[in-house]
This record gives structure tokens, sequence and C-alpha cells, in this order.
């Protein structure tokens, strides 16, 4: 398949990678540039060097990764031409079916061959694999693919349609996948092509439950048996780093303590406003001999302020006594983003600041559903007549 | 059609074409849905418990997969099953209730009848003739008591083909803490991620009892290396390697262990002496037994070398000790481009993990996932998901190893001035410390500045 030098030459597939969400395929051909808004590259630049480099714009701005392709980068990378199986749906069924060093597998039809290319990476050079599909320009294009990533050996490429046609191959292969939108069509054909000395498989990919059920009696008719189905997703987390958590008591201190402040604050107040008030008659005294407006006798002005209006106000006015300003936000919560918001900071979290923790949640919007994985065998003859002499019936085709 | 492969590929595929054995572990499902391993050796008499006991010889050179009766000791093939089409009625269960004695077979009776040797497809019968509600029950009814009546009596039973899907199962099933919670759906993503296949070389770490390492050496098939380290001074115990029942070629030349001590390049592995004392030898034993040892030593230098020279095509990690610092050690004999995969029952552990490597240059696009199954009963007209499943079958932490530019700089260097949304995420690939975890700023900000 691909390039497994340790650098890059030319005439190599490598996959570019410019985000976590943005990768892209390039084939390195000498002469040609790679130009994106993370900067200018010259191909000839990229030969010699490992796979697996962080390069450089060639003016200084914004870099690359390039990679060495795997079946995983190419399903990321790969030019959408139909919706393609991704890698949890892919892993699984190679597992279920078994498909390892040597296997023979069929898969119809090809689409945008994202599973042919892991299906060939895990055969290898001793295995085989038939693909199928029927939309020509589709099968042609794969075709190229193909040839381009070395697989031309281990895959077999046809424009058909099996459904209809079936796959032309008796008694050879050990899986079939079946990625149709009439998968029952096809079960028949398959069941021809499995080969049926030993334990095959098949898989029908389907994204209905409605086909999931035809699908089954089709394989039930057909004499397959350990029907079962399986739905398997990839459920992404992301890590967050945040303080730890505090403890209550740490809020019951900065409570009590914005309350001692407060109150120190009021009683500050009421100093001041007592002096200043005494001064201020002393001035107007001097000014005009009339009293100021609102005051009586003993001088004890009452201010108004708007908290006395405020219901549920948290200010306490003790008799006649003056409180000038709003309270203090007395903050409550813990929430690590509400603590960053701006405001005093009570010396008590001092110690706590340097203490993160990591965390993980899943991530908010993820894949719900790709398709509905049918599997199901087709148990071997027996190889031999069994001891009690009774003909075993030849129960396949 | 095209020609497919050569005959000359017809011998690499002897892995594929596997029959029973002599001297194999083979898996074997009861009627009652239970799985057993069991040894087969030639001549031996295996035992089922109550289904019954039989000459081992009837299942060597049999294809895996196939179902049996026991008869008289003796083996017969049973056609596969295939799902029965239930008939829908207009019974319902209205009228029969809990706790009203049914049956008036008495369990002695139901004893006497399996003594005389009565098929148990016989003494279903006979249960169903004798209950008193039978008739009453719903189509679906009849199926389940049948069902539940032939997994207590069938004296029957089918051979499991050791795939790795059904290794794991097993295992899964049988004890999930000694595989890590390795479910067979997160083991396959490894494989794949990891991107193993035949001739690849590959790091593995596997304290998961060898399910991790016997996955890698049957995607391999006997083609390319694997070097394991392991925490104990003889080679690892893999438990897991006897159900895969690996013909030696697959792990023979492939498979080599190292410990954590011997992966250390400043420390060299004590080793008594190789040559006799005086240089001579005084005994055949005493030769064979140096000689052995010089094999051994020799292999653990070699296989040290191997390490050493690095160039491995990826990692792959289920154990019990710190994820960072295993990550740490090896990450120098990864190639460039190598993809590095570490599994944990526990998601904190690798979110640690993440944390940290996400501020070290050289490491590409950390992601931590949980993969999730569900599987489904499709019998016609009863489908719908497994009331029981598995909660989960591990965590995931990927990573890809680059070679690190310090003086590539970030588009975002340069464009400060017109932030975009892109560009963003691009960030978070240049400087892993910063925003590459989607993380709100206001998280990352500290309390007190």
């Amino acid at each position: 398949m691909w390039s497994t030098a340790r650098e890059i030459a030319a005439g190599d597939v490598v996959i570019v990678w410019l985000t976590r969400d943005l990768l892209q395929p390039l084939l390195i051909t000498p002469g040609k540039d790679f130009n994106s808004k993370f900067g200018n590259y010259r191909h000839s630049d990229l030969i010699g060097i490992p796979f697996g480099s962080k390069v450089g714009s060639r003016n200084g701005k914004g870099f690359i990764n390039v990679l060495r392709p795997t079946p995983e980068l190419w399903t990321m990378a790969l030019p959408h031409r139909t919706q393609i199986l991704y890698l949890a749906d892919i892993a699984f069924i190679t597992s279920w079916l078994d498909i390892k060093r040597g296997s023979r597998v069929i898969e119809a039809g090809t689409g945008s061959g994202s599973f042919s290319h892991s299906v060939a990476r895990s055969i290898g050079a001793t295995g085989h694999l038939w693909s199928f599909e029927f939309h020509e320009a589709r099968a042609t294009k794969a075709r190229e693919e193909f040839t381009r990533h070395g697989m031309a050996d281990i895959v077999t490429l046809a424009h058909r349609n099996v459904c209809k046609d079936g796959f032309a191959i008796i008694d050879t292969v050990d899986s079939v996948f079946l990625d149709l939108p009439a998968p029952w069509d096809a079960v028949d054909h398959a069941k021809r092509a499995l080969r049926k000395d030993r334990t095959t498989r098949i898989c029908c990919f389907s994204p209905c439950m409605e086909q999931v059920l035809r699908t089954v009696n089709a394989l039930n008719e057909a004499g397959f048996t350990e029907i079962t189905m399986y739905e398997t997703l990839i459920r992404p987390h992301e890590v967050h780093q945040i303080p730890s958590l505090l403890p209550i008591g740490d809020v019951s201190d900065r409570l009590k303590k914005a309350e001692q402040r407060r109150e120190e604050k009021r009683l500050r107040q009421i100093a001041n406003a007592r002096s200043n008030l005494s001064g201020k008659r002393k001035r107007s005294d001097v000014a005009d001999g009339e009293p100021v407006e609102g005051a009586d006798d003993t001088g004890n002005k009452r201010v108004k302020t708007d908290d006395e209006d405020e219901i549920g106000s948290r200010i306490v006015a003790e008799g006649s006594e003056a409180n000038c300003n709003p309270p203090e936000p007395v903050r409550v919560a813990n929430f690590p983003d509400t603590l960053s918001s701006g405001g005093e900071v009570p010396s008590t979290d001092a110690h706590m600041s340097s203490s993160k923790i990591n965390l993980s949640k899943a991530m908010p919007e993820v894949r719900g559903h790709t398709s509905y994985l049918t599997f199901a065998v087709l148990a071997p003859a027996a190889k031999v007549a069994d001891p009690l002499g009774s003909e075993v019936s030849a129960h396949h085709v | 059609m095209d020609p497919g492969p050569s005959s000359s590929q017809e011998a690499d595929r002897s892995i594929i074409d596997c029959s029973i054995q002599s001297g194999d572990s083979v898996l074997l499902k009861l009627p009652n849905g239970d799985v057993r391993s069991v040894k087969v050796d030639a001549d031996a008499t295996i035992t089922l418990g109550r289904v019954g006991s039989f000459s081992a010889n009837d299942l060597i050179e049999q294809p895996y997969g196939l179902a049996y009766e026991i008869v008289d000791k003796r083996l017969k093939v049973m056609p596969p099953r295939t799902l029965q089409e239930v008939e829908d009625t207009d019974a319902t269960n209205e009228l029969i209730n809990d706790g009203q004695s049914v049956q008036p077979l008495t369990l002695e009776e139901i004893e006497a009848l399996k003594q005389s040797g009565v098929h148990a497809s016989d003494i279903i019968k006979k249960q169903i003739e004798q209950h008193a509600n039978y008739s009453l029950k719903t189509e679906y009814s009849k199926e389940k008591y049948k069902k539940r009546k032939e997994a207590k009596y069938s004296k029957s039973f089918a051979t499991i083909e050791p795939t790795l899907f059904n290794v794991c199962e097993y295992w899964f099933n049988k004890d999930q803490n000694r595989i890590r919670d390795l479910r067979a759906d997160t083991l396959s993503q490894m494989m794949n991620i990891a991107n193993i296949r035949p001739g690849g070389r590959y790091l593995a770490v596997d304290d998961a009892s060898g399910m991790v390492v016997s996955a890698i050496l049957e995607r391999m098939g006997g083609e390319g290396r694997l070097l394991t380290i392991c925490d104990v001074d003889s080679p690892p115990a893999y438990p897991v390697m006897t159900n895969m029942n690996f013909k030696k070629h697959i792990f023979a030349s492939a498979l080599s262990s190292l410990n954590w001590a011997t992966v250390q390049e400043d420390y060299t592995p004590v080793m008594a002496p190789t040559e006799p004392s005086d240089g001579q030898f005084h005994s055949d034993r005493q030769k064979s037994r140096l000689n052995k040892r010089k094999a051994v030593s020799e292999s653990l230098t070699n296989t040290r070398e191997e390490l050493f020279a690095g160039e491995f095509d990826s990692l792959i990690v289920a154990s019990e000790y710190d994820p960072f610092s295993i990550v740490e050690q090896l990450y120098p004999y990864l190639a460039g481009s190598a993809p590095i995969v570490v599994q944990s029952p526990h998601g904190q552990v690798l979110a640690e993990l993440q944390a940290k490597i996400r501020t070290i240059p050289g490491y590409l696009g950390p992601a931590v996932s949980e993969a999730w199954l569900r599987r489904y009963q499709v019998l016609p007209g009863r489908t719908h998901p497994m009331m029981n499943t598995s909660g989960s079958g591990g965590f995931l932490f990927n990573v890809t190893k680059v070679y690190d530019d310090p003086s590539a700089s970030s588009v975002m260097v340069h464009r400060q001035h017109k932030k975009q949304k892109s560009e963003a995420a691009k960030v978070g690939q240049n400087d892993p410390a910063d925003t590459c975890l989607s993380v709100p700023e206001s998280l990352d900000m500290d309390i007190v500045t």
C-alpha cells in the first residue's frame, strides 16, 4: 500500500494535517505547490523529510504536519463521493467478520473507498478484496485511487450491479460486507460466493430498521444463523482543566467575612456621616445661622438610600442610622467561570488557586447514528461423516 | 471476474484454515448460553456437566462453528438452526396467574425420564402436554418456554471459532477486570487506530492478560514484529493467547518481550556468566545449561538493541501503570507519524494524560473517547435492544507522534488582528497548551492573579 519508508519521496501520498477537522491528501509531485490559508509549500521541499514532520510555511507564516497515510487518516481526509463509513463501524465490522491477514473479502458497494482501504491494510498482500460498485464514475475514481495507493494487487474492483448480476465468485470468500440500499437482494449471491468448508460471515450495513428486518428475513431464509444486530458509536470527550472544586466551608467563610466587612463599613460610614454632619452644621451655622433642612436637633440625619426600597435587601438599618452605599457583591457560587469575572477575591481562595484538576465530559454534540450492523454466520459443512453414520445434510446451496 | 489471488498465496493462508487440533483450547457454547473453554486432547474425554461427556477425538479435525448433540458419548452434528417465524394469535396472559402449580410432572419423574435416556425433546413434549396453562400462552411465550426447557435438558453444544471478536467477548463476559474492561469494539478501534497490519513493527504494553498482544499478533498473522514491555523479570504470561490457539509461526518469530528495567538504556542487566569459570565445560549438562543461558542473554541483548534502534510503527497501551510515564519512556522509539493508543477503564486517567501531553510539542491531536455499543435481538416480530448490556468497554486516548519544528510559527501569530474562528482551531494545534481542547478561556484562568 502506501510508503513504509522513513522519508517522503516523490510520488508518495501524504496526509496534510491542517487542523483537527481539516486533513487533506497530497500526492507529492515535484514542481507543484501546496497553498492554503496555513501557508505556502513546495512539494519538492517535502521530499526527503521524515513522515510526521511539522513544516513551516515558506513565508514564515503558518505550518502544516505532514503525516504518513493510514486508512484511519484517509477516512478523515478522503474526497467524499458518497456517505462513508467511519472508524467505529469499520473497526467493529472488521473484528466481527474476522478480517485479518490473508482474508478474502467481498464488499459492495465501493462508495468512496473508506472501508476498502481499511480492509486492504488488514488483509495485506496475502489476502484479497473484491470490491463492487454499480455507479460507473465512482468505480472509475475508486480504481484510480486504489492504483495510486498501491492496492491494485490486493483489490479487484468491478463495475457491477450485484443485486442483479451477483458476484461471479463461487465458494471463495471468508466474509461479505454489503453496504447497499437493498442488501436482501444480494444475500443469495453472497451465500454462493462464501466458501463452505469453514465458518464464514456476512455483515449488512443499513441506516433504517425497516431494511434490517427485511435483511434478517432474507438471511434467515438463505440459511444463515446466529443473526444479530449491533449499533456502535464513538463518544468523544473533551478535557477541561479547571481549578479544583471548593468545599462549601470556604464559601461559608467567605460569606461570613463579607458580612463582617459590610458591618465594619457600615459603622465606618456612620462615623463619617456623623463627623461630616457636625462639620457641615458648623459651617452652615457660620454661613447663615439657619439649621440645615432635614437635620434634627440631635444631629442624626436620616439619609435616604436606594437600598431601603429594595425588597429583601440585606442591609439592616439600625434605628435611624444611615447607609450610603449599596451592599458589596457577595459571591455565593464557586463556578470557575464566575470566579474570574473580576471584583475583590477573598483571600481564602488564594491557597486553592494553585491546584487544578483535569476533567473530561462527553462532547455536547456527537454523531447519534450511522447504520445498523446486521451480522450472520454461515456454518461450514461437516468435514467428516459424523460418528453415527448419518449423512450430514448439505444445507448449503 | 478478474483473477484473484495467486496459488502461491495459498500456503500463507494457513492461519485462516484452522480446524480443531489436538492440544487446542476450544470454546463451547452450551444450551443455556454459557461458554466454556475446554482443552481438546486426543483420546481424552471431555465432560460438560449435565450436558454430558464425549470423546475429544470426535472434535479433532472438525471445522469450528458446528453444533453437536451428545448421543451415547459420541457427537452427532446437528443442522444449523434458523429463526422461526412466530404466528401472532389473540392469546394474552389475562387468565394466567403466577404461583399456580401448572406442572403435574414432578422433579423426580423428570429425573427418571432423563435417566432412562429419553431425548430432551421428548421430555419437553411431555412437559408441554402436562402443562395446565400451555394452551393459554401466547405463541411468543410458548417459544420462550420451549427455549428455556431446551436450555435445561438439551445435550448439545456448539464450537465457537477462536476469532479475536469471540475470544474478546468470552473474556469480557467471563472476567472483564482481567482484560481491563477491553470490550471487542474498543479493542477493534485500538487495532485500527494503531494501524496494525501484516509486516508492521509495534510496541505494546499489555497488563490486560494478553488481550492486546493477542489482537496484534492475530492481525499481524506472523508477519512483522511485536515488542512488549512487561513488569516481570521472566517472559510474561499472556493467558488470553491460549484461547487464540495461535500456531507457532504466528508468534514465535514475531513476539519478544522486555521489562521496565531492561528498557532503560543506561541499565546493564545482571546476567549470570555464560562461560565456565575455568574456560572448560565439566559436563554436557553444564554445557547445555550455559549455552541456554547464553542464548537467553543474546536474545535479550538483541531485543534491547532492536528497541533502542527505534522507528516502531505504533505504541499500544492497556496498562495498570501511569500512562504518561509509559508514553514518555517509549516515545523516543517511535517513528514519525506513529499513532499512540492508550486504553483505560477510567476516563479520569486519560483526561490527566491528555492534559499533560497537550502541553508538549511533538504530540499531534490528542483525543479522548469512549466506545458505545448496543446489541439487538432480531427475532422475527421481536426486534429490540438487549435488556442487559455492558456499561463501558473502556476509554481510549490517541495521539500522533510528530517531529516538532520550533521555528515554525502559527498563522495566528501573523494574523492576530483578524482573528477568525477557523484559525482559532489552528492555534490549538500550534500551541497545545492553549485551546486545542476547546476549553473556554475563562476556565483556564487563575482565580487569583
